[in-house]
């Protein structure tokens, strides 16, 4: 049967977006909103003694003032997703990080709100804050067993002792935020005890959940509209301290409320991700079969949270090793609580492990890629579970082919353009395969045309259209004819957009509702006599190209299929609960926990898609300049839905890469523990002219074990590979390994 | 310094006659004014082109232009093309060649495009690639960008019927 999964589709809202039609958050219209700016502290740690307002009130324009003198108790802290208690923020006096929120100056314009802003004099009590690892303060604790896991395999110990070829060595990467082009932005706007928010998020139920709980009100009362996001890639995942308070704001004026927080404040108001250190050590035969495979990391977090990424429990999944040993420490320090970041086990954790396999490639004197062929896993290597699909291989050999590594000269500093040194490096990429609970509305009308509902969220990867195609093909009709709501929790329950899980989440409960709609028409054509499928197999009929059509090709037009049942519409709601998820997840996720079934977690298979990661640098002989003149991605990420945004993520993922490894890093003022760069004219992401050839491949992946539609997803998996693929290109071209990310000039000279 | 003026705004062939703060910007006086929420703000720093728009024809930062400053002819995205008729060669562009991801810096993309074009700066992809560089694309859509530009670019000179 020919399917619309699959096919190129252009996205349904490309022209509201390239009109400006598109309406972000903070673009909703709201009456005569007053506006908000944030006071952010100017400590790090300590406690606020008191305030000086006499300034800032005489400011003309200026409404009020709200500090935790005057609204602590009206609003408790968010609850996180991950790592346990955060931050406060207006909750007390307490200082916990630079750039906290400590107060809201409300004013009738922005213009007035910033002036006064500016103009409000706080006084503290300060203490000396730890900035990160190593400052005195900063407290290390082990990060113990629950959400994460460390894996103890075999004799690790023993197997590095008596390993013919080892490898030991420790690599580390930066503080980085997601800075998305749209600020974080919230409007709230209050009527008859309701309250109405407007915020970009990767959650709205979330959302929902969590500031009915800060406000001490039901979920109920509490509507979250967020049509359209500007960027995402984790910061607007969770609940930040914010949205309760512009909440608070709006209660106390009797009127709406519109915060547009600056670009400085974004590095401080939300997550970013951590630093991180790694300790690696490989034992290996002198034929390259691993034996032995510790990865310890330590990351960096707020003083109140456990918050922790754990990448090595993939890079433990990897490859096939008798004897792993993982650990992960945590370091506090006086700081943001950090969170999400795209691929956020991985793009630390893949650094380090990439990096070690490309040096003991080296040593062996193998090529890096025949390395990983022979120590391609067949089960994982903790679970002993089948993989829902490994295509490892099957990426690094299309891949290589199409890149020309069999050109490459191994050694390192041989090859040569003109002025410039060539290197060519290659990565593993691996991401789990997750999938979460997701309820979906389906209505079909009698004239072809259907309508999707559900509170999914378009953050940029196209989900709009991935469930217009997934209707469209299960209904039989165009994606165009297909409308769909979403980005409202007056919608059908959708989970959290993130962990590349949002397309299969979304496309298997819409392809669930979708079926029911299908099931009640095939019942009423079957059975009420009059018409052409009369006395058929219910089970057997099809939605095609506007009809429902028996497998002999006799066929009802979908008008009269539609008319029997109802006048108006068929309509059906369904609840997706994946196989192996909690019973109870439909639950959860009203209740604001995102209820995700993770790849890793899974008691039939271990689901994870792959890919392989070829990068080529020209690193200039004098200046040392670092240029990526070809990037490729060979990927084996399941089926794909729609392969036009598929490969806009694809390499997006992959020139988040080339920033994270060569330009981004958020520099510390280790004294005050403060966010130095937090522009973006000095936080570096690439540009236009920073990015050349980037290819990515799709390679067929169809495992229905990975969920009943084979999708694996595919929003992170991109950067994955990329920072130890740029810097074993580095390698090559140079003979410098560069273990701390991100590259730069001077660590070449 | 608080006192209200009067700046007359010529914006996509209108007028707009507006009682405002002299501190306003014309990116604050387009979103949160006029209605014109295509234009947006991503830095109000003058770092990040999400705010571009056109003063007769050349490609300004709004987040950097104060409202009583402004002379000249202003279009913002919502000026390239109406509701539902045909729409101006790179806006089809930038939808054909998927030169987006999140949409949040793509009208700053279009208007600083069709400078881009209207300059003489369209000639080769590494000259797009150069005269694009002062508008940030986060989800990376930077080949894209480059290749709607090389296919609106001749629509626009006229050289494709």
């Amino acid at each position: 049967m020919p399917t619309l999964i699959g096919q190129p589709t252009p996205r349904i809202d490309g022209r509201a977006k390239v009109t400006g039609r598109a309406s972000y958050a903070s673009d909703e219209p709201v009456a005569n909103p007053a506006h908000a700016f944030l006071l952010t502290s100017f400590i790090a740690r300590g406690r606020i003694t008191g305030f000086d307002f006499a300034e800032a009130k005489a400011v003309p324009g200026v409404l009020d003032i709200l500090t935790h003198e005057s609204v602590g108790s009206e609003a408790k802290p968010p609850k996180q997703a991950s790592g346990g208690p955060t931050t406060t923020t207006m909750e007390d006096d307490q200082v916990w990080h630079d750039g906290q929120i400590i107060g809201i100056v409300l004013a009738d314009t922005y213009e007035a709100a910033r002036e006064a802003g500016f103009r409000v004099r706080v006084h503290y009590a300060a203490e000396t804050p730890a900035a990160s690892f190593d400052a005195a303060g900063a407290e290390r604790e082990r990060r113990d067993d629950g959400e994460h896991q460390d894996y103890a395999i075999g004799d690790a110990e023993g197997a590095l002792g008596a390993a013919e070829v080892t490898l030991q060595a420790a690599y580390a990467t930066p503080t980085q935020h997601h800075n998305p082009i749209e600020l974080f932005t919230t409007t709230c706007a209050w009527e008859n005890g309701n309250l109405t928010i407007w915020e970009p998020s990767q959650f709205v139920y979330g959302l929902r959940a969590n500031v009915a709980g800060q406000l001490g009100i039901p979920p109920e009362r509490v509507r979250v509209i967020s049509k359209f996001v500007g960027g995402a890639f984790g910061s607007k995942g969770g609940a930040t301290a914010r949205t309760a308070w512009i909440a608070v704001a709006a209660r106390r004026l009797g009127r709406p409320v519109k915060l547009v927080a600056t670009r400085d404040q974004g590095f401080t108001i939300a997550t970013y991700r951590a630093e991180t250190r790694h300790r690696i050590r490989l034992g290996a035969t002198r034929d390259g079969r691993l034996t032995a495979l510790v990865h310890e990391g330590t990351e960096v977090t707020s003083r109140p949270s456990r918050y922790n990424v754990s990448g090595n429990e993939t890079t433990a999944r990897l490859y096939a090793c008798p004897n792993i040993l993982t650990r992960v420490d945590i370091v506090h320090a006086d700081r943001n609580t950090p969170g999400f970041m795209r691929a956020p086990p991985e793009t630390p954790y893949m650094f380090a492990l990439e990096s070690a396999v490309d040096e003991l490639a080296e040593k062996l004197r193998l090529d890096p890629i025949e390395l990983r062929r022979r120590n391609d896993a067949k089960t994982d290597p903790v679970s002993g579970l089948p993989f829902a699909g490994r295509r490892l291989m099957a990426c690094f050999d299309e891949g290589a082919a199409r890149f020309g590594w069999a050109d490459r000269n191994p050694r390192a500093g041989s090859m040569r353009d003109g002025e410039w040194l060539v290197g060519l490096g290659c990565a593993s990429a691996v991401y789990e395969t997750n999938i979460a609970a997701c309820a979906a509305r389906v209505s079909l009308r009698p004239n072809g045309t259907a309508r999707v509902e559900v509170a999914g969220h378009d953050i940029g990867t196209g989900a709009y259209t991935v469930v217009a195609i997934t209707a469209a093909d299960r209904l039989g009709l165009d994606a165009s004819v297909i409308d769909v709501a979403m980005g409202d929790t007056t919608l059908p329950a959708a989970p959290l957009a993130a962990g590349s899980s949002h397309t299969a989440s979304l496309a298997n409960a819409v392809a669930a509702a979708c079926e029911m709609v299908r099931d009640r028409l095939a019942r009423a054509a079957t059975t009420r006599n009059a018409g052409p499928l009369a006395g058929r197999d219910p089970g057997t009929l099809r939605l095609v190209d506007s009809c429902l059509t028996a497998p002999d090709g006799v066929a009802e037009p979908l008008s009269d299929a539609v008319s029997r049942l109802s006048p108006g519409v068929v309509e059906a709601f369904a609840e997706n609960i994946p196989d192996g998820a909690p019973p109870d997840a439909m639950g959860k996720l009203h209740a604001g926990t995102n209820p995700i079934l993770r790849g890793y977690k899974r008691s039939d298979v271990a689901a994870y898609a792959f890919g392989a990661q070829f990068v080529e640098v020209r690193v200039h002989a004098r200046t040392r300049e670092i240029r990526v003149s070809r990037m490729l991605g060979a990927f084996a990420a399941g089926n794909i839905v729609n392969p036009i945004a598929a490969h806009s993520q694809y390499m997006g993922g992959m020139i988040w890469g080339l920033s994270a490894a060569l330009l981004e890093k958020t520099e510390l003022d280790d004294s005050a523990a403060r966010y130095v760069n937090d522009n973006l004219s000095e936080y570096h992401i690439p540009v236009c002219a920073d990015v050349r050839d980037v290819e990515v491949m799709m390679l067929p992946d169809d495992d229905d074990r990975a969920n009943p539609l084979g999708i694996k997803g595919l929003g992170e998996i991109g950067i994955v590979g990329m920072n130890a693929a740029i810097a074993n290109a580095v390698h090559h071209a140079t003979g410098r390994r560069i273990r701390e990310l991100p590259i730069r000039i001077e660590d070449l000279l | 310094m608080h006192t209200t003026m009067q700046t007359i705004l010529r914006i996509n062939g209108r007028e707009a006659r507006l009682d405002h703060d002299p501190r306003i910007t014309l990116l604050d006086a387009l979103r949160e004014r006029l209605g014109l929420t295509g234009t947006k703000k991503g830095c109000d720093q003058g770092q990040c082109g999400a705010c571009t728009v056109l003063i007769d024809g050349r490609r300004v930062l709004s987040c950097f232009s104060l409202v009583a400053a402004v002379e000249g002819e202003v279009t913002t995205i919502e000026g390239l093309s109406g509701e539902d008729g045909p729409l101006h060669p790179m806006q089809q562009a930038f939808l054909d060649r998927d030169a987006y991801q999140c949409g949040y810096c793509t009208p700053g993309q279009i208007m600083s495009a069709i400078a881009c074009v209207t300059e003489g700066h369209a000639g080769s992809p590494d000259e797009i690639r150069e005269y694009m560089s002062g508008n940030l694309c986060r989800c990376a859509a930077y080949p894209k960008i480059v290749e709607a530009v090389q296919q609106a670019a001749p629509h626009m000179r006229g050289e494709t019927a």
